[in-house]
């Protein structure tokens, strides 16, 4: 179990730089041939400067920092919201921070952390592209244990 | 803009979905995630799976094995942007799992965003696996922006 106390922040993470190989390998692994991914001459068409990461390739990659940071059998819930694309050329930087920590039903502790990722590029201003969260819940130590630890 | 609010409550075909070894690993090297489970049959078994475990949003696999019977949305792809999506894990999925996936829309909203009007579409998807239980329930938003 990490460390849990509220305002605890996750080591921060940098993952790329992303390029439209990443996106293309992403389109095949998860299915997704929306060609605003992978097509330059239909992604300026339809108004973009270039093709663009689909959004649930930055959330994999969230998700696996967070599951590595919480534990990834304690993560009961993950969630993203997107709020700005990643182009080719950006690297995710990925934070995560405790907000509460709470006993569960089971007397076990549920952990919620916040989670972001940034991107940077040279030439460009840092820009937040995803805001996350994730519930983590883990088992109350077990009983025995806890007396034969008593002096 | 399409008036969709009439979809609401709409069920897709449900469809089954045979967890694959293969696309585990290839799923987990697309999202860059390098922890030895998804690769390495003897390390998910350390770490207490069956065999090898889906990265937290392999449910993007999944959803494209849905039965298109009908676009009901009839999603215009240059207007198109996901939204955000939220994952709820309730027992583990492993390689050689067979899943059945329920999807439904589960609301339409039409909005005005500082980019102009908006549709906001959430559908559910709760996946089921071979012994009968819901190992995970899914929700995601698909916007579509107005037309210029």
């Amino acid at each position: 179990m990490p460390d849990t106390a509220p305002g605890t922040v996750a080591p921060e993470r940098r993952v790329g730089p992303l390029t439209r190989t990443d996106f293309v390998r992403y389109a095949g692994a998860g299915g997704d041939f929306n060609p605003i991914h992978h097509d330059e001459t239909f992604a300026r068409s339809a108004g973009y400067p270039s093709v663009f990461g689909h959004g649930l390739l930055t959330a994999g990659v969230l998700a696996g920092y967070a599951a590595s940071w919480l534990g990834r059998r304690n993560l009961r819930r993950f969630t993203v919201r997107y709020v700005g694309q990643v182009w080719p050329g950006d690297t995710l930087v990925l934070s995560g921070e405790v907000l509460r920590t709470g006993t569960a039903e089971d007397g076990g502790t549920e952990v919620e952390a916040s989670l972001e990722v940034h991107t940077e590029a040279a030439g460009r201003e840092r820009r937040l592209v995803l805001r996350g969260g994730a519930t983590a819940a883990y088992p109350a130590p077990a009983l025995a244990l806890a007396e034969g630890d008593r002096p | 803009m399409t008036d969709r609010r009439h979809l609401v409550g709409h069920a897709y075909t449900p469809y089954t979905f045979p967890v694959e070894h293969g696309k585990v690993r290839e799923f987990a090297l697309a999202v860059k995630d390098e922890d030895p489970v998804y690769h390495d049959v003897e390390a998910a078994r350390a770490a207490g799976y069956r065999h090898l475990p889906v990265p937290p949003t392999f449910s993007a696999v999944t959803s494209h094995w849905a039965v298109r019977d009908v676009d009901v949305l009839r999603l215009d792809l240059r207007r198109v942007l996901a939204g955000g999506a939220e994952w709820e894990y309730l027992g583990d999925i492993v390689a050689g799992d067979v899943l059945t996936v329920r999807s439904r829309i589960a609301d339409v909203q039409e909005k005005t965003g500082s980019r102009g009007p908006m549709t906001l579409m959430i559908t559910e998807h709760e996946f089921v696996n071979e012994r009968e239980e819901t190992v995970m329930r899914m929700r995601s938003t698909v916007i579509e922006m107005g037309e210029q």
